[in-house]
């Protein structure tokens, strides 16, 4: 080697028009498509993940001597499926023609509304899916056996369906916190799967926004 | 980003941040972008520079933080705006600049880790064994022993490859 390392690199950029810069500005269009991407493939995989959820359901439950509560719960699952697949078919469609902002805003928009529209329908499934559970826990064979050992040990003159009249009181206010918080319950659901990525993509857009008010 | 502040106080020390950078990626592509994100972070935490140390340190540290950043979160497979080039393999495809030597050279420092390229890289650019310790945040004194280490292995490396 006839030159020292330090002479390789000074003389290496004599000439510094050589080390020109390239142009800053395509950083954003690329981080938002693929925060977009990102999250449009997680939404993709949840609906996957839902369908064979519930179908895995179906044959546990089956397998437990609950077929009806299985099958319960993959009617109950089935819209979620058509308004995922829905909603998702609406992120694609948002036009792609606009500046990297706009086009971030408008995932942002899509975003929020389609989380409304998973609000109403977890406003029913998480009650209906209570009751679906409770009424299989009740009508089973070891519910029967908890039920007939409560009224023995706590016995009690209100009794409904061979139900003692506080089971029912206990059940009843589970489902008014359930139906309370449904829709809590669904966003500290988003939340823990998608929280990160949602948190990313306001950060993303505050900064775009910060550097187009520049 | 304001044009302004990208022509005043990013472009004249451009330089710093091509060579930098260029030390970190393995491709135009992936080189672009960690330039423009360099950019982007000496942008955003414009605020944070004290006047305590060179506006040129502080882009050194700004630029080193992000592409070793970025390197980790590539190697976590969290890559988030690059390509899903493996950061440990050289293929250098990036457009070349300067000597054949310079990019021989080039090749040498990408041998290294990522901490050691940075260390040799402010060296290269004779920044003395304090500024070197301020910016990778090092014990000065042990800096002139890693140096030499490191030059030793690039030696090693350009005669292998000559």
């Amino acid at each position: 080697m006839s030159k020292s390392i330090e002479a390789m690199w000074k003389q290496g950029f004599v000439s510094e028009g050589e080390l020109s810069a390239p142009k800053v500005n395509d950083l954003y269009n690329r981080k938002s498509q693929n925060i977009v991407d990102k999250l449009q493939n997680m939404f993709a995989v949840n609906i996957k993940a839902i369908v064979i959820g519930a179908l895995v359901m179906l044959v546990v439950m089956s397998l437990i001597g609950a077929p009806w509560l299985g099958l319960y719960i993959c009617v109950l699952l089935a819209p979620l499926v058509l308004i995922a697949r829905k909603e998702l078919t609406k992120s694609h469609n948002l036009s792609k023609g606009q500046s990297s902002l706009e086009y971030l805003e408008s995932f942002d928009t899509w975003l929020k509304n389609s989380m409304d529209t998973y609000s109403k329908y977890y406003r029913f499934f998480y009650p209906l899916f209570y009751i679906g559970m409770v009424t299989q826990g009740l009508a089973s064979n070891a519910g029967g056996k908890v039920m007939a050992l409560l009224l023995k040990h706590y016995p009690t003159e209100y009794v409904l369906l061979e139900i003692p009249g506080y089971v029912w009181a206990v059940i009843t206010v589970l489902f008014l916190l359930v139906v309370r918080y449904s829709e809590a319950l669904y966003r500290l659901d988003l939340d823990i799967i998608y929280g990160r990525q949602f948190k990313k993509l306001e950060e993303l857009i505050t900064d775009m926004r910060a550097l187009k008010a520049q | 980003m304001g044009s302004d502040f990208y022509q005043q106080s990013i472009l004249p020390f451009a330089g710093i941040i091509i060579k930098i950078c260029r030390a970190y990626t393995h491709s135009q592509e992936d080189f672009e972008d960690y330039y423009q994100e360099v950019c982007l972070q000496i942008w955003r935490s414009r605020d944070n520079f004290n006047a305590e140390s060179k506006w040129s340190t502080w882009i050194y540290k700004v630029a080193l933080n992000v592409c070793l950043t970025h390197l980790k979160q590539r190697k976590k497979g969290e890559q988030q705006f690059v390509s899903d080039a493996l950061p440990d393999e050289v293929h250098d495809d990036a457009k070349a600049f300067g000597s054949d030597e310079l990019n021989l050279l080039y090749n040498a420092i990408k041998h290294l880790s990522e901490i050691d390229r940075a260390v040799i890289l402010l060296y290269l650019e004779e920044k003395s064994y304090a500024e070197i310790g301020e910016i990778i945040g090092a014990n000065t004194n042990s800096i002139g022993v890693r140096i030499t280490r490191i030059k030793e292995r690039l030696n090693k490396f350009i005669q292998a490859q000559e």
